[in-house]
């Protein structure tokens, strides 16, 4: 589908909602041309995303980023048809770096341009790559910032079914993994470790309080303090895996029983799945057989990537030069989820 | 040749077009007290309503001057990024210009120094100092306290003018910079607002920088404090 756009037409995209600098070609029907991450490493000594480190890095990397793309595309600016960045939610400083850059870049040509919303561009994540799936899906997009579940019958909107009430799914992970006492980033530190303990040992809460498709972690979260308290720091070292498998399979059953009971709801029999915990392993099989179709992008479509946005740009009506000079982005808590 | 300079540091957002031999065109936004500042919504509008006005287009422009600051980061950040671009895309060289010097060589003095002064929040301010083209004083964060000790070193000549104070930042520490021996202007002076001619000026003299090398003058670190990591149990790294 290549959506408003010619099919031939390249898309440009820039993508600084949190902390990875990213920009993307993407033809209108399509087609990957490039997908350039570059992941701002310097956080994890803080422990978490400095919004003005992730900033001043955004302004360092942009330009080089937007370079490698289009030459990894083998194109150049001429060849652009449309340029589009992400306008919200996310940190706001960030953001403004890519939408300042993207804006510069297409007044400077009289190119249009897209502003494009980042949980949007998650969803339309599934329409790329070998295993595209066209709307009507169901669609888990779980990553640190987002946690819900949309229904997604065309492909400029979606519907949100369920989301979280407190912590992001992978934040639930990140803050189980420095309880654990791992490094950050820390969901695949965690996942990791997991695979050498029983899921078994310790029944954390899985969210059964919470109504309908929204989700909760807070509990989850509390329960593997109170497990590490209660074992002292000796026994809590020593059964560390077990703690790490039994608190990773409560997010993954909180996630997947949201996701069935979401598939049952509405009747739909696809499901695609997205944000950065889309990359953990028991998610994905657990979540293998829930539906008669399943997609799961590969990982670099999954966690924070332009080309998704490029993607999400051909369903976004192009605003013609100059309409858009005066754009501003929104922050997150504009549209929680 | 054909200079655009722009400068986004303060809560103005300023643009200038220097063209052949004629004066400096000119368009700024002012936020209204206590609205944002319009940096990112207002800043490639007046660029553009100036190159129309002077039927040009981006490709026409040779270079780009960008005020590095120092000032408010997010500001200083969307000027850099929206230069970088434009340059990025349509070929001009780009300069940097320090919005302290911008605001010194406003005033259009010769004959005494000049403070730049700008509010630099959490009770500091952002100042360096000028006399003619010569530079005094290297841009720094200070708190209020301090700013009165700099009126010695700027005078040189204990007969001659008192030392200017301009900017944002010598109106709110007007009381601290006046009794110290600085001329301080009134609230409502153009001298105290970065104004596209010298701007302009000071981007015509610069020399151009590769692209990366154009970056914010911050002088401030980002307000954040590495962690230790953490050893623990069952660490996988
Ligand atoms: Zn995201």
């Amino acid at each position: 589908m290549a959506g408003l756009l010619a099919p031939g037409d390249l898309v440009l995209a820039l993508e600084t909602s949190c902390d990875d600098t990213c920009a993307a070609v993407v033809s209108g029907a399509g087609e990957i041309r490039a997908n350039v991450i570059s992941s701002q490493e310097i956080h994890d000594a803080y422990g978490g995303v400095v919004p003005e480190v992730a900033s001043r890095r955004h302004l360092d990397l942009v330009n080089v980023v937007v370079d490698d793309a289009l030459r990894r595309a083998g194109a150049g600016l001429g060849d652009v048809a449309l340029v589009a960045a992400t306008q919200g939610p996310g940190l706001v400083g960030a953001l403004l770096v890519g939408l300042a850059s993207a804006k510069g870049l297409a007044a400077a040509r009289e190119l249009p341009f897209a502003p494009v919303d980042h949980l949007q561009g998650h969803v339309a994540a599934s329409f790329l790559g070998p295993d595209a799936l066209e709307p009507p899906f169901v669609c888990l997009v779980a990553s640190g910032g987002h946690t819900f579940l949309a229904r997604v019958d065309d492909h400029a909107s979606f519907t949100v079914l369920g989301a979280t009430l407190d912590d992001a799914a992978g934040e639930a992970f990140d803050k189980g993994a420095r309880l654990l006492g791992l490094p950050y980033p820390g969901g695949p530190h965690l996942e990791r470790l997991a695979r050498d303990g029983d899921r078994s040992a310790f029944a954390f809460p899985i969210a059964a309080r919470v109504q309908g498709l929204d989700f909760s972690f807070s509990g989850v979260k509390t329960a593997l303090l109170y497990a590490i308290r209660d074992l002292g720091p000796e026994d809590a070292a020593a059964r560390a895996a077990d703690l790490a498998a039994s608190y990773q399979h409560a997010i993954v059953e909180a996630l997947a029983q949201r996701v069935e009971r979401a598939l049952a709801q509405t009747g739909l029999d696809r499901l695609a799945i997205g944000g950065g915990v889309a990359a953990n392993g028991p998610l994905r099989e657990r979540l293998a057989g829930v539906a008669a179709r399943v997609a799961v992008p590969p990982r670099e479509l999954c966690t924070d990537n332009a080309a998704m946005i490029a993607s999400a740009a051909r369903w976004v009506p192009p605003q013609p030069f100059p309409s858009y000079l005066g754009l501003d982005v929104y922050p997150t808590g504009a549209r929680d989820l | 040749m054909r200079v655009l300079a722009l400068d986004t540091a303060t809560p103005d957002t300023v643009v200038g077009l220097l063209s052949g031999d004629g004066p400096v065109a000119e368009r700024r936004h002012v936020p209204t007290p206590g609205e944002r500042p319009g940096h990112v919504e207002e800043l490639l509008g007046l660029a553009q309503a100036l190159l129309a006005e002077a039927g040009l287009s981006w490709p026409d422009v040779d270079r780009i001057g960008v005020g590095i600051g120092p000032g408010t980061f997010t500001g200083l950040r969307i000027g850099v990024a929206s230069a970088r671009a434009l340059a990025q895309a349509a070929g001009a060289e780009l300069v940097p210009v320090s919005t302290l010097e911008a605001l010194s060589a406003g005033a259009g003095l010769a004959d005494r120094a000049v403070l730049a002064c700008l509010d630099a929040r959490r009770g500091e301010a952002f100042v360096a100092a000028w006399l003619g083209g010569a530079r005094l004083l290297a841009p720094a964060a200070v708190p209020p306290g301090e700013l009165g000790a700099l009126a010695g070193g700027l005078r040189t000549d204990p007969g001659g003018p008192r030392p200017l104070a301009a900017g944002d930042g010598a109106i709110r520490f007007r009381e601290q910079l006046e009794p110290a021996g600085f001329e301080v202007p009134a609230d409502g002076s153009p001298l105290h607002r970065v104004r596209a001619d010298a701007l302009c000026r000071l981007a015509l003299a610069a020399t151009p920088v590769a692209r990366e090398a154009l970056v914010p003058e911050y002088v401030r670190a980002p307000d954040a404090v590495p962690k230790r990591s953490g050893t623990a149990p069952g660490t996988a790294s």
